[in-house]
């Protein structure tokens, strides 16, 4: 059994499947990636049990294979290899050997019959919704940064993706703050939700691209299986409760500024180096028409940044940790932010300017 | 069904015995006390057989009325007190009554003695229940006890007893929790004929020393500290004398030996920023305070007491404690009588200062390298420009007298650590003081130094709060839920100076609301609950300062100099002086010593000079 196939064609697939395989394992099949070559196609398939990534290549390889083979080995050889080499592969019992001109590489395989394939959970698919590539992208790296990281509450450990109507809602908060955003579908749907691993929402905005290619992402009890392009994602999701987002997120918010993103960003930027290393807090004063930003840090250095905003609410001085607000500053996309305050001990609520669709609440922090 | 009865006196005794009388030991403690009580100067105490056979305390004290001989071997009779009001504010060691009684009653006790009212002194003695007649005895002075054959009628107990040589150590453990509450009093402990200890009356100091070894007081600093009526004042090893067992640990409140949680949790909360967490400290503090505000008739033993206001109790011995650790090298005088000596010459206790048979045999290890060893030693000296560290001829003449004038700064002042002359494979500092050589793990002392400025600079501020956008509630008990309801009524409330805000959401339900910022990725019902308990049982948490001080602990510890970081000179004068002046930079962040000495005598011992 030999193939061959251009290192070029085969180079990109590899790094976009490798990125889910752990370098440290138990066990030594997942490690590797499942490599199935039928004469015009080739199929690369990577799992680590909790999602699994399987990309195919229409190219013409001349024979077949199946077998799996160290999915950091194989890549690392074809990164290192000269551009548009022609690879040969073929299998000798439990080896393989991966040959371009005088390079000659013999690698340890194991059977393809004991890789642990994820496949489409069994009975009814519940909902099937269809998304652009981008519009999903752009949705997921919305509220991404909001997630939690380890968190003993691991259902905040992902995003919800609930499904009302003909609205998708997508949400993530680490119990500090809370990013929100949402967008119309082509159809209603019966409400539904799940919860996308954080690993997962991180490969898939490292694999989505920015085209109008629409993705399927079908729903079904605990999996949810996103395709678009030669890509087919398997995800588990996580059981658990996520909390009641709505309750958080605060309506009514009297004083309010609408203030140039970069502008802003910056100057957090720039107050942020004089904070607290540990608690990173920052003060935000408030009165009319102006915005001061506070930070000082244990040696008693301070950092002030004074911002001309059309204000006209009541002063007010409240402090905030300063890593929260220049995240959702980094990671909305329009040019003018808007920050609703009730009082120094309510949420802060940022919005961004001609889009009901996107909402981050965070906590102020009693400095 | 057997009907109900009163029981006779004598099992009366015994069963009381059961909780006075555990074991020999807790009669000797139980006699000794009297003799205390009795105002005496002179105990003797004689052992056969581990005090099981026969134990006979002798002492000068005010000795017992022919009248009341009989008495002092009945129950419930004392002279310590009268009235509930001498109960509440009780400064004898015993007031119970039973002591003489509960032991008379399991042992064939003889009671002599001479009362300075009677012509002669009288005898009584007992065995079991029946007391003999008084009869005249020939004694000049004070009492004599003596306790033959225990638990000779209660065989039960008698087969708890351990062998001759356990309840012999058992007995002097008692010996000397007494004797180290009294170092007035001259004291001796015979066994089976011989003496075990001979304790003059001497100062305290000197007591400790006898009675806990020389090592410990080289190794201890004495503290006195007073405030608001309460006085705590004793001997405290330093953090690098520590122990694998909590063997050297005695506490007095009163004058009376205690093992108490309060004061324990307190102490071990004193040692905890310098100490390595599975070692335990030494030490012996006496706790004044005025009688009324301590209870004792807590258990017939009286080894547990209850303060009126634990809470202050509980701060005062941590604040007291933990200053006295703080102290930084540079100025030693308030605590350390003898620095040179305490710090030198603490060979047995610090496991880290190699003794002398240790160099020697370290001696072939270093044998192919001492040619470049001295190069760097010296050629850094010579070639030093700067005017603070010595110069190369003061560094050649061993001579520490010759040495005397270096070190100095400025003010006329010495430096403790001395000037440094060199570093060694990246990591030891090698300086010189007027006593010798210092050596310095500058790791461990920079990581001190980084995480003491960490800590100062955070203790001073308030405690920044982060409330939560998704509060975490969690069951609870009603001990919990109380400690919150009880903390949210006083006007300051603890919780919330540790940056908590926790609510009561049901009977059985709180919600942590808020919780420090420090500490926003922890587990906050862990943290809640860890802070809720310490509030509960001592009236004060640390668990925020102590998960605080982890976090600050890594920090310093990435924040500081690493091995093989080649440091010059300056910098090194510059991290001895800073050591200087940070608190508690004897020990890293893990208990483990930043710095020793090596004194000019030791390094002319190891190459035999002036011999």
């Amino acid at each position: 059994m030999n193939i061959k196939i251009n290192r070029d064609t085969l180079l990109k697939p590899l790094s976009s499947v490798s990125g889910i395989v752990e370098r440290r394992h138990t066990l030594p099949i997942l490690s590797n990636l499942l490599l199935e070559a039928k004469q015009d196609k080739i199929v690369l398939t990577a799992t680590d049990l909790e999602m699994q990534i399987s990309l195919s290549v229409e190219t013409a390889v001349g024979g077949e294979l199946s077998t799996t083979i160290s999915a950091k080995k194989l890549l690392d050889i074809c990164r290192s290899l000269p551009e548009n080499a022609e690879i040969t592969m073929a299998t000798q019992e439990s080896k393989i050997q991966v040959k371009t001109g005088k390079s000659r590489f013999n690698l340890q395989t194991l059977p393809a019959n004991d890789y642990p394939v994820m496949t489409k959970a069994a009975g009814a698919t519940n909902t099937v919704i269809k998304i652009g590539q981008k519009s999903l992208k752009r949705l997921l790296k919305q509220v991404e940064f909001a997630m939690a990281q380890q968190d003993i509450r691991y259902y905040l450990n992902g995003l919800l993706f609930e499904v009302n109507g003909n609205r998708l809602n997508v949400v993530g908060t680490d119990g500090h703050r809370l990013s929100f955003t949402s967008t119309e579908l082509g159809s209603s749907y019966e409400k539904q939700e799940i919860i996308l691993p954080r690993k997962t929402v991180i490969e898939l905005i490292k694999l989505l691209d920015e085209s109008e290619e629409e993705v399927t992402i079908e729903v079904a009890s605990g999996q949810a299986n996103f395709a678009f392009g030669d890509i087919r994602l398997i995800s588990k999701v996580i059981d658990g409760k996520f909390p009641d987002y709505t309750r958080v997120i605060p309506s009514g918010h009297q004083n309010s500024f609408t203030v140039d993103r970069m502008m802003i960003l910056l100057s957090m930027q720039r107050a942020s180096i004089l904070s607290n290393e540990k608690y990173r807090g920052i003060r935000m004063v408030l009165t009319e028409n102006s915005l001061k930003l506070i930070s000082t840090n244990s040696e008693q250095e301070e950092a002030e940044e004074e911002l001309e905003i059309n204000y006209a609410g009541s002063a007010l001085d409240i402090g905030f940790n300063v890593t929260y607000m220049i995240d959702v500053l980094n990671n909305v996309d329009s040019e003018n932010v808007v920050f609703s305050f009730a009082d120094a001990n309510s949420s802060c609520l940022v919005t961004v300017e001609n889009d009901n669709n996107y909402k981050y609440v965070v906590m102020p922090m009693r400095i | 069904m057997p009907s109900i009865k009163l029981l006779p006196d004598q099992l009366v005794s015994q069963i009381a015995a059961g909780e006075v009388v555990e074991r020999p030991a807790s009669a000797l403690k139980e006699i000794l006390e009297n003799s205390l009580d009795a105002g005496s100067t002179e105990v003797s105490v004689a052992l056969l057989n581990g005090g099981i056979k026969q134990m006979r305390v002798s002492d000068n004290g005010g000795g017992i009325a022919r009248n009341e001989l009989a008495l002092a071997l009945t129950r419930h009779a004392t002279s310590k007190i009268s009235s509930l009001d001498d109960l509440e504010r009780v400064a004898s060691l015993g007031f119970r009554g039973e002591a003489l009684a509960s032991i008379a009653a399991i042992s064939r006790t003889e009671v002599t003695s001479y009362h300075s009212q009677e012509k002669h002194g009288w005898r009584i003695a007992s065995e079991g229940a029946y007391l003999t007649e008084v009869e005249p005895a020939a004694l000049a002075v004070g009492t004599i006890v003596e306790i033959q054959d225990l638990y000779f009628n209660t065989p039960a107990r008698r087969k708890f007893l351990k062998t001759e040589n356990t309840e012999f150590g058992h007995c002097e453990e008692a010996f000397r929790r007494i004797a180290l509450s009294r170092p007035d009093v001259t004291f001796l402990l015979q066994h089976n004929g011989r003496a075990v200890m001979r304790l003059a009356a001497s100062e305290a100091q000197k007591r400790f020393e006898e009675v806990l070894g020389a090592d410990f007081s080289a190794e201890a600093f004495y503290l006195d500290e007073s405030a608001a009526g309460l006085r705590l004042w004793g001997m405290a090893a330093k953090p690098t004398f520590s122990r694998h067992a909590r063997d050297t640990q005695y506490v007095y409140v009163n004058g009376r030996f205690v093992r108490d949680k309060l004061i324990s949790h307190a102490i071990r909360q004193a040692y905890q920023d310098v100490l390595h967490h599975d070692r335990h400290p030494a030490f012996v503090l006496f706790l004044e305070l005025d009688p009324g505000l301590v209870d004792v008739n807590v258990h017939p033993s009286k080894t547990e007491v209850r303060f009126r206001d634990g809470q202050s109790v509980h701060r005062f011995i941590f604040h007291a404690l933990h200053k006295a650790l703080a102290t930084p090298i540079g100025m030693p005088s308030s605590l350390t009588p003898d620095m040179a000596v305490s710090e030198g010459n603490a060979i047995p206790a610090q496991p880290f200062v190699p003794t002398y048979p240790r160099f020697q045999s370290n001696i072939d290890l270093r044998a192919n390298e001492p040619a470049g060893f001295y190069q760097t030693l010296f050629g850094d000296l010579s070639r030093s420009s700067n005017p603070e560290t010595v110069t190369s001829d003061t560094a050649t003449m061993p001579d520490p007298i010759a040495n005397a004038s270096i070190g100095l700064h400025p003010s006329g002042q010495e430096y403790p650590l001395g000037f440094a002359v060199a570093q060694i494979h990246g990591v030891y500092v090698l300086a010189q003081n007027t006593q010798g050589l210092v050596v310095v793990d500058m790791h461990a002392a920079h990581e001190r130094i980084m995480y003491e400025k960490l800590k100062n600079a955070l203790d001073a501020s308030r405690v920044p709060m982060q409330p939560l956008l998704l509060p975490v509630s969690f069951h609870a008990d009603h001990l919990e839920v109380a400690t919150v309801q009880e903390q949210q009524s006083l006007p300051d409330n603890g919780l919330q100076q540790l940056g908590f805000d926790i609510a009561v959401l049901s009977p059985t339900t709180l919600a942590v609301r808020s919780i420090p910022v420090m500490l926003k990725d922890a587990d906050a019902v862990a943290l809640a609950r860890d802070v809720l308990a310490d509030l509960r049982q001592y009236g004060a948490s640390r668990a925020f300062t102590e998960r605080r001080n982890e976090l600050l602990g890594t920090m310093a510890c990435h924040a500081a100099v690493r091995a093989n970081r080649i440091l010059t000179i300056p910098e090194m004068n510059a991290l001895l002086r800073d050591m200087e002046a940070t608190e508690r930079s004897g020990q890293c962040n893990h208990g483990r010593p930043t710095w020793f000495q090596v004194t000019m005598i030791e390094l002319d011992k190891m190459f035999m000079r002036g011999k």
